[in-house]
């Protein structure tokens, strides 16, 4: 699935509803198969640009994010999710009642229909469902994800390590073409940033272009990182290769 | 392992399509009818109809002069456009019973086809009891459940074959007096079961019974008797659709059933009446020392429905539980909830009531949690969680509890939610259109209720959802 798209954004500017502009000028491309990092201090705007990618609706965009050739400035969510984008959340919320597996299995539905067909939905053949089951499994594995927990409601009273897990593993089994990790790496244990690490790297390795938002360069020590962006108050401020990440550590972001 | 001849199917053969496709009627192959409206006179021809003997019918006209002194409920829903002196309280459809389905008329095999019995026939022969209009015209029983000396058979002829032991039972737990419906109920009721397990017999096959009105106006008042005897179980499901009529058809049910010491015995209803029908149903459990009653209520349909089960918990250590779910759509208004009255040591009881308005529907919850003061130790706990898809609808809530034993524990804990944008976000951001995202919101819940159903219940009121998913969002 190696692939030639480059998601590109060029001059997003996002504004709330309550008139109130959080994203200014933002322009930035990111490659396939490469890590690219966003940083920058609280509320320099990093998630919401996650979430403008993604198609929020509680944002009013200006601007174009190339997908390829193709501006999907105007699509909703769930198209680009359909294209090849995902967000892994920062605090993802807990859905009553619907189970890891059930998500996954229609989230997989939904994306493989997609996939298959450009056209209306098509029901995986049996042979992709047991080819879902064994995928989910084998990430499951990989990101040490006990089985218990893909039966329970997704979210509902799972500890900050699981429900980043998850993030990932939806990521892994959803094969997308880009992955936004918005702080995904808060609230870890050393163990768990080495497996979620990991499971960035293959998706990575797998030709998905991955989009790491975080403060610390804790997660990016176990990763070989493209590019780094740098945001603050809403704005681009710099931007470099993985060496920026060591300086803003010792210098912090006031200085670089 | 599931062992309802219905639940072994799987999802790749659902027996119920959907809510209105329902909508259908055969042609009427009644061949008595009492006409429209209630009397005295019309009593006594049922009954006479119907081979009664003189308690039976004595009781019926008791019931009927009860009945004439009652009020119609001050509370609750309105329920003056229901017109009494229009509806046939009592219809015969065929001549006697038919024992096996080739003996079924043509036009109702028609009907259960379309429901998907023959189905259900062809691969577990037994244990269907199906009403159609008011009397059950098809039946057959597992011959094991014989053996163990089950009774399971229709209530009108139990009155015949058992007469000691309903007579024993019938009417003590609800007697006719019980409000406006369960006198009207006792005066012209038709159908319904009958079951008796003796003690110490478990039933591991759910039995299930259907319900269906097929006549315009034609009231209908089934009655139910339930007796588990010491140590036994049984589970009984009644699943229930109705074609759409231009005019209101009125359903009202009586159900007692009686848990003796040790029994258990759960009663699972999925009630998806066209919403044209009044569904005003009258359900009480006596249930005895550590007996356990379970009372599994879906109720989708209808144009109101009014229905508390009620577990009365007079043995010490008695358990009672309701798990209720109600979608309320459009004009319609589910008006639902449970009474657990404990009045022994010990008792304990739980209430988990879900409900879903949307499109201007309308869903109450009404509850009585009574704890005497016999009721040292009892504990109750209480949830109800309220959905409201829209800002035309509406869900309110009416918890009563009545505490007498100082030493004794009741929790009630109440929530409402809407979707929310952030879960839609979150959904439709891993591909799933917004319209199956809310049904998956729904559909999640209502779980806890749907996971106590059989599976081909479970999958129909998950497909319910979708499609009133489908009508409420633009």
């Amino acid at each position: 699935m190696k692939s030639t798209t480059l998601l590109q954004l060029k001059h997003v500017t996002a504004t709330l509803q309550s008139g109130k502009t959080i994203l200014h000028d933002v322009s930035m491309t990111c490659l396939p198969g490469k890590i690219h990092v966003i940083m920058g201090p609280n509320g320099s705007g990093k998630s919401t640009l996650a979430k403008v990618i993604m198609g929020n609706s509680e944002y009013k965009m200006k601007g174009k994010i190339l997908f390829g050739h193709v501006d999907i400035a105007k699509e909703t969510t769930e198209e680009r999710a359909k294209r090849g984008l995902f967000l892994a959340f920062q605090s993802p919320i807990a859905i009553s009642g619907v189970s890891v597996m059930n998500l996954l299995r229609t989230a997989y539905q939904e994306i493989r229909a997609k996939k298959q067909k450009k056209t209306v939905h098509q029901k995986p053949t049996t042979g992709t469902m047991s080819e879902f089951l064994e995928t989910v499994k084998k990430y499951a594995k990989l990101l040490h994800i006990d089985d218990s927990l893909l039966s329970r409601s997704i979210h509902e009273g799972f500890s900050g390590g699981e429900k980043k897990k998850i993030e990932v593993l939806q990521a892994l089994v959803l094969e997308p073409k880009f992955a936004i990790f918005d702080e995904i790496d808060t609230g870890l244990d050393v163990d768990a940033l080495q497996i979620v690490a990991r499971g960035i790297e293959l998706l990575g390795k797998r030709g998905t272009g991955c989009i790491i938002i975080t403060h610390y360069q804790r997660l990016l020590s176990y990763l070989s990182v493209d590019g780094v962006t740098v945001m603050k108050q809403g704005r681009i401020v710099k931007t470099g290769n993985g060496k920026l990440v060591s300086d803003i550590d010792k210098k912090g972001y006031a200085n670089v | 392992m599931i062992l309802t001849k219905k639940g072994m199917q799987t999802c790749n053969t659902p027996f119920v399509p959907s809510l209105y496709a329902f909508g259908f009627h055969a042609p009427d192959e009644s061949v008595y009818s009492s006409g429209r409206g209630i009397s005295e006179q019309v009593i006594r021809d049922m009954s006479a109809q119907k081979g009664e003997c003189a308690w039976m019918r004595d009781f019926r006209l008791n019931s009927f002069a009860i009945y004439k002194k009652k009020q119609m409920p001050l509370w609750g829903p309105k329920l003056s456009d229901i017109q009494f002196d229009r509806l046939f309280y009592y219809v015969k459809p065929i001549k006697s019973q038919a024992q096996t389905w080739k003996e079924l008329p043509d036009g109702i095999k028609k009907t259960y086809d379309k429901i998907g019995i023959p189905e259900m026939e062809k691969k577990y022969l037994s244990g269907v009891s199906a009403q159609y209009e008011s009397e059950v015209v098809y039946k057959s029983i597992e011959n094991t459940l014989k053996k163990k000396g089950v009774i399971f058979t229709d209530m009108d002829s139990a009155v015949k074959q058992y007469p000691e032991l309903v007579k024993q039972y019938f009417g003590t737990l609800i007697p006719s007096g019980d409000n406006v419906f369960s006198a009207l109920n006792s005066a012209v009721w038709s159908g319904g079961s009958f079951i008796y397990v003796p003690k110490n017999v478990s039933v591991a096959l759910p039995l299930q019974a259907y319900f269906r009105i097929n006549a315009a106006n034609m009231g209908q008042f089934e009655r139910t008797l339930i007796i588990a005897d010491e140590g036994s179980f049984v589970h009984y499901i009644e699943g229930c659709t109705a074609p759409i009529y231009s005019t209101d058809s009125l359903h009202s049910g009586v159900v007692e059933v009686f848990v003796k010491k040790g029994a258990r015995v759960r009663y699972s209803t999925v009630q998806n009446w066209s919403t044209n029908v009044y569904n005003l149903v009258t359900k009480r459990a006596r249930v005895e020392e550590e007996g356990i009653m379970e009372w599994v209520d879906g109720n989708i349909g209808s144009k109101v429905t009014m229905k508390y089960p009620a577990c009365y918990l007079v043995g010490k250590k008695a358990h009672g539980e309701l798990l209720s779910v109600a979608y309320a759509g459009g004009v319609q208004i589910q008006d639902t909830g449970g009474k657990m009255i404990h009045l022994a040591p010990e008792t304990t009881s739980e209430i988990v009531s879900k409900s879903i308005s949307g499109g201007g529907g309308r869903t109450s919850y009404r509850g009585l949690v009574y704890i005497g003061s016999n009721a040292k130790g009892a504990r109750n706990t209480s949830r109800c969680d309220a959905l409201i898809l829209d800002s035309l609808s509406r869900s309110d809530t009416y918890p009563k509890m009545d505490i007498r034993q100082p030493q004794s524990v009741t929790e009630h804990e109440a929530s409402v939610s809407r979707i929310t944008d952030e879960q839609l976000f979150y959904l439709t951001s891993r591909g799933i259109p917004t319209q199956a995202a809310s049904s998956m919101i729904v559909n999640g819940f209502i779980e806890p209720i749907v996971k106590a159903l059989p599976l081909e219940y479970a999958v129909e009121l998950n497909r319910l959802m979708d499609l009133e998913m489908q009508g409420s969002l633009g």
